[in-house]
């Protein structure tokens, strides 16, 4: 029964624990982050102070230092505030994407001016212009920045495998990997082919109904998810 | 914009973002350039690390003089060379080929794009599943029970079976599956910049080289290419950044022993070795590592960037 | 409700940094605009007509100088505390609400007393709608309604919630002739019939003079002349408004004052009682030429361009500053170019005369 060898690799990787962990790191990590990331490119976009310009290109500056460089500090960081192997170590260190606040900020410079001046003399407040204006005009890019980043969560494997192994927290490409690895000689090809389809159909579902959105995000950008 | 002297308020909207990443991001620089100079230094001391240290370049040599170095940045060096200029081509060729052909170029974009949006672990375990030989290979006497898919195809032509990933493989089977993967991963972002490049180039130059009766061959080299130049450009430095760091595809293929089994480390990168310090507790040899593989990225870059001021044409 | 402008003066940073040079481009203007009247602030780009209207608005704060609504000290109040309507240039439409959201927008930011329920909110918004009769389009987009048409919701968003001052900046620049002439009777129906203190800003001479109570001529930063339209055509107080008046624009000689007398090159087409003798720049309005066989201005004809009512004749003369002179009789005269010149008489009150270095008008009267 073809069927089998899906139920085998559901449960020889426990599929399901980490499926749910991937959900939870990527829906939660992925709110928090187009909080932050709307907040502050408004605030590069719309708002002065001193420093502006200053403070972008040093941001800007930062997307070019390998990743790895920070990976090395932050394991430490995490190791000594006691995050190892909690979903908080999966979520906080990468709440902060400078290409996303890039990407959302250009969006934002493109909406005319004037629509915050009128906004200004109709009494509105920043937050309730941000809110009402800005972001439902730039609903594309934030969906495209979502989807980046939901599929950043599921792709994601370095970070994770460093510092949240154990079985409650490991994420879905981790365990992939890990389930099939333990026996050198002989691996159940069947089985390990049916979880790699298994972890594959949601990414292929996303990209059919999302293809637009991913797209134009990819093509601006540079970086996998 | 409006005039406003509240200031402050421009500081709240921002103050999540640098928060996280004065801890996430400026410290880490800070420190990791510390800390290559501190020589048997280990920022773990709650769990048994190594703080009693001395500056120095120590963690410089003893990562130079690391048997794996060399190795390793003998392995990035060779796929960044083979994969970056291969994918390159390949892609323009694809890219070309799409942007020519009307009828059905959003579904073929869209395959095309596929492999981008996959993950690239999981890929790389269906890869080694194609190229594995299952059964006792590599001993006095082999048992083979199934060759792959790749030399099922070979032997099907009428060539001899290949040990690609498995023990007792030669170094070239093991690069050249690397190769094929790296490849095949880089194409679908490369096409995508490409035909946004292509199609953004005025139709009036290939109808007037139609009109001049240009071959085709000459329309491709002569103002597609140039035209391009700006993409084409993009695509080789991202690819080159991206090469240096390549880890996950040989994960994704061999798994964390980063070889074939009788050869572990074998097909070692220059992240890797970063990951290597870091698992042994070794924080300062991983820094010098990291700044190491960043002086390399750096002065390629550059490079990279001289050349194509010379050659860009915007 | 009456605007008091005091002293009112916008510095601006020089943008080079290097240099220190900072542009003044509002300077020391002083005005006091009627309760329910309509206002033009007219002059050429860069004269610091928007700037003042962005100040009266608050979206920009004055250098020195204060604001005053009625008795109240505005100067220091920000823009959503001024209850002021603001109509852009391009409109400013938010692109992703309706017509009817659009229009709410502003009464949705309303709070503490001023709260309104829904059902009130839907009452004032229809009335709204109704005063720039767009009360059809109430569910479309904006970027489904022809440049007239935003421009009708754009005044509906800043007249809903009542405000003591409404202000237009250019508000029929990006509108075709003949919406503009349309558009142009509307806002004056409009503030007629609101009777709302309205300020607007263009650069278009015809439409500020058609339809404002008073208007206001600025020149880099600084206030030429106020006045109703009719006076200040009629009477202007230097060069620079003269010729910023009228279409066809005025025709500019250089002339002299000798013994009394107004020479045009070697034409003395005037004698006054009370010019001393010096250099001078004249003005003529083309409907101030009279033909007239014996007339002491002579021109030499260039061409002849029926307008219907009107003819216009289009000439040359030597001590012309611009390259031709135009001039505008009535149809019913005899018109003969053929001839080597062509004759006129000017009249007295259509003809200024401006010292030639200040370029402020020499007040004369005719002997």
């Amino acid at each position: 029964m073809l069927l089998s060898n899906y139920v085998d690799a559901f449960t020889t990787a426990s599929l399901g624990v980490l499926f749910k962990n991937t959900m939870i790191v990527g829906i939660v990590s992925t709110l928090l982050s187009l909080v932050i990331t709307i907040l502050t490119a408004f605030a590069f976009a719309r708002l002065e102070f001193k420093g502006k310009e200053l403070l972008f290109a040093a941001l800007l500056a930062t997307m070019m230092i390998p990743g790895e460089l920070f990976t090395i500090t932050n394991f430490a960081t995490v190791t000594n505030l006691g995050w190892r192997n909690t979903y908080t170590v999966l979520i906080v260190p990468f709440l902060v994407s400078v290409f996303y606040i890039y990407l959302l900020r250009q969006n934002f410079l493109q909406i005319p001016n004037e629509l915050y001046l009128a906004a200004k003399v109709d009494g509105t407040s920043d937050l309730k212009y941000l809110w009402k204006v800005m972001v439902p005009l730039s609903l594309p890019t934030l969906i495209s920045i979502t989807i980046l980043k939901m599929m950043g969560a599921w792709n994601s494997y370095i970070w994770p495998r460093l510092v949240a192994n154990d079985e409650a927290h490991r994420l879905i490409t981790n365990g992939l990997r890990n389930a099939f690895t333990d026996t050198t000689g002989d691996v159940n090809y069947p089985v390990q082919m049916a979880a790699v389809a298994l972890v594959s159909a949601p990414l292929f579902l996303v990209f059919v109904f999302l293809r637009k959105y991913i797209m134009s995000g990819v093509s601006r950008s540079g970086i996998k998810g | 914009m409006v005039e406003s002297k509240q200031q402050w308020k421009a500081w709240i909207y921002l103050a999540p973002a640098i928060v996280l990443l004065l801890i996430f991001t400026v410290w880490p620089i800070v420190n990791t350039v510390a800390m290559a100079f501190m020589e048997d230094y280990s920022g773990l001391a709650n769990i048994g690390g190594e703080t009693s240290f001395h500056f120095g370049f120590g963690n410089f040599t003893k990562v130079a003089q690391n048997a794996e170095f060399k190795q390793a940045l003998t392995n990035t060096i060779l796929l960044c060379l083979i994969t970056v200029p291969l994918s390159t081509v390949l892609a323009l060729l694809i890219a070309v080929a799409l942007n020519a052909i009307k009828p059905l170029q959003k579904a073929l974009q869209t395959i095309f794009f596929l492999p981008y949006v996959t993950n690239s672990i999981a890929i790389g375990m269906v890869f080694a599943a194609m190229f594995n030989v299952i059964g006792s290979v590599g001993t006095r006497r082999p048992l083979i029970s199934s060759y792959g898919i790749v030399n099922d195809i070979i032997r099907f032509f009428g060539g001899n079976w290949v040990n690609w990933i498995n023990s007792g493989s030669e170094y070239w089977a093991n690069m050249f599956v690397l190769i094929v993967y790296i490849v095949w991963n880089a194409l679908p972002f490369k096409i995508l910049i490409l035909l946004g490049g292509l199609t953004s180039i005025n139709k009036q130059y290939y109808e007037a080289a139609k009109v001049d009766s240009t071959p085709r061959w000459r329309v491709l080299t002569s103002i597609t290419v140039p035209l391009l130049s700006p993409m084409l450009a993009y695509v080789v430095i991202t690819g080159f950044i991206g090469g240096f760091k390549e880890y996950t595809s040989i994960v994704g293929i061999f798994g964390e022993s980063m070889g074939p089994v009788h050869e572990a480390h074998r097909l070692n990168t220059m992240v890797g070795l970063i990951y290597d310090s870091l698992a042994s507790n070794n924080q300062g040899r991983a820094s010098a590592a990291a700044l190491i593989l960043f002086g390399i990225i750096l002065v390629v870059t550059l490079i990279n960037l001289w050349v194509s001021k010379k050659r860009v044409h915007y | 409700m009456k605007i008091v402008l005091q002293n009112l003066t916008k510095i601006f940073p020089s943008r080079n940094k290097k240099s220190n040079e900072e542009v003044v481009a509002v300077n020391n203007f002083n005005f006091e605009i009627p309760d329910g009247k309509l206002i033009g602030l007219l002059g050429p780009s860069g004269c610091g007509k928007s700037t003042t209207l962005y100040m009266i608005s608050g979206l920009q704060k004055p250098s020195s100088g204060r604001i005053f609504f009625g008795d109240d000290d505005v100067t220091e109040l920000s823009t959503e505390n001024r209850g002021i309507g603001l109509v852009f240039q391009n409109y400013a439409l938010y692109p992703h609400l309706t017509v009817k959201q659009n229009i709410l927008f502003p009464l949705q930011n309303l709070r503490g007393k001023d709260k309104m329920d829904k059902n009130a909110m839907l009452d004032r918004a229809y009335e709204a709608a109704k005063l720039v009769q767009i009360e059809q389009l109430l569910d479309r987009k904006p970027s489904e309604l022809s440049g007239g048409q935003q421009q009708r919701v754009a005044i509906a968003r800043a007249l809903v919630k009542m405000p003591r001052v409404l202000l237009l900046d250019e508000p029929l620049s990006n509108l075709d002739a003949r919406l503009r002439l349309q558009t142009r009777e509307e806002i004056r129906r409009i503030q007629k019939e609101t009777g709302i203190t309205t300020v607007f800003v263009t650069h278009d001479q015809e439409e500020a003079m058609s339809i404002s109570d008073m208007i206001v001529v600025m020149k880099t930063g600084l206030v030429q002349q106020i006045g109703k339209p009719q006076e200040v055509y009629d009477d202007p107080a230097n060069l620079f408004v003269a010729k910023f008046l009228g279409t066809p624009p005025i025709n500019v000689f250089s002339g002299r004052v000798k013994q009394g007398k107004l020479y045009i090159g070697e034409d003395a087409v005037m004698e006054f009682t009370n010019v001393p003798d010096q250099e001078v720049t004249v003005g003529i309005r083309p409907e101030g030429f009279i033909l007239d066989d014996n007339g002491p201005l002579k021109c030499k004809p260039v061409n002849v361009e029926v307008m219907g009512r009107d003819v216009s004749i289009v000439s040359t003369h030597g001590a012309s500053l611009n390259p031709l002179v135009r001039s505008i009789v009535n149809a019913d005269n005899r018109i003969d170019i053929t001839g080597d010149f062509v004759r006129y008489a000017v009249k007295p009150h259509k003809i200024f005369i401006f010292n030639k270095e200040t370029e402020e008008r020499i007040y004369f009267e005719v002997k």
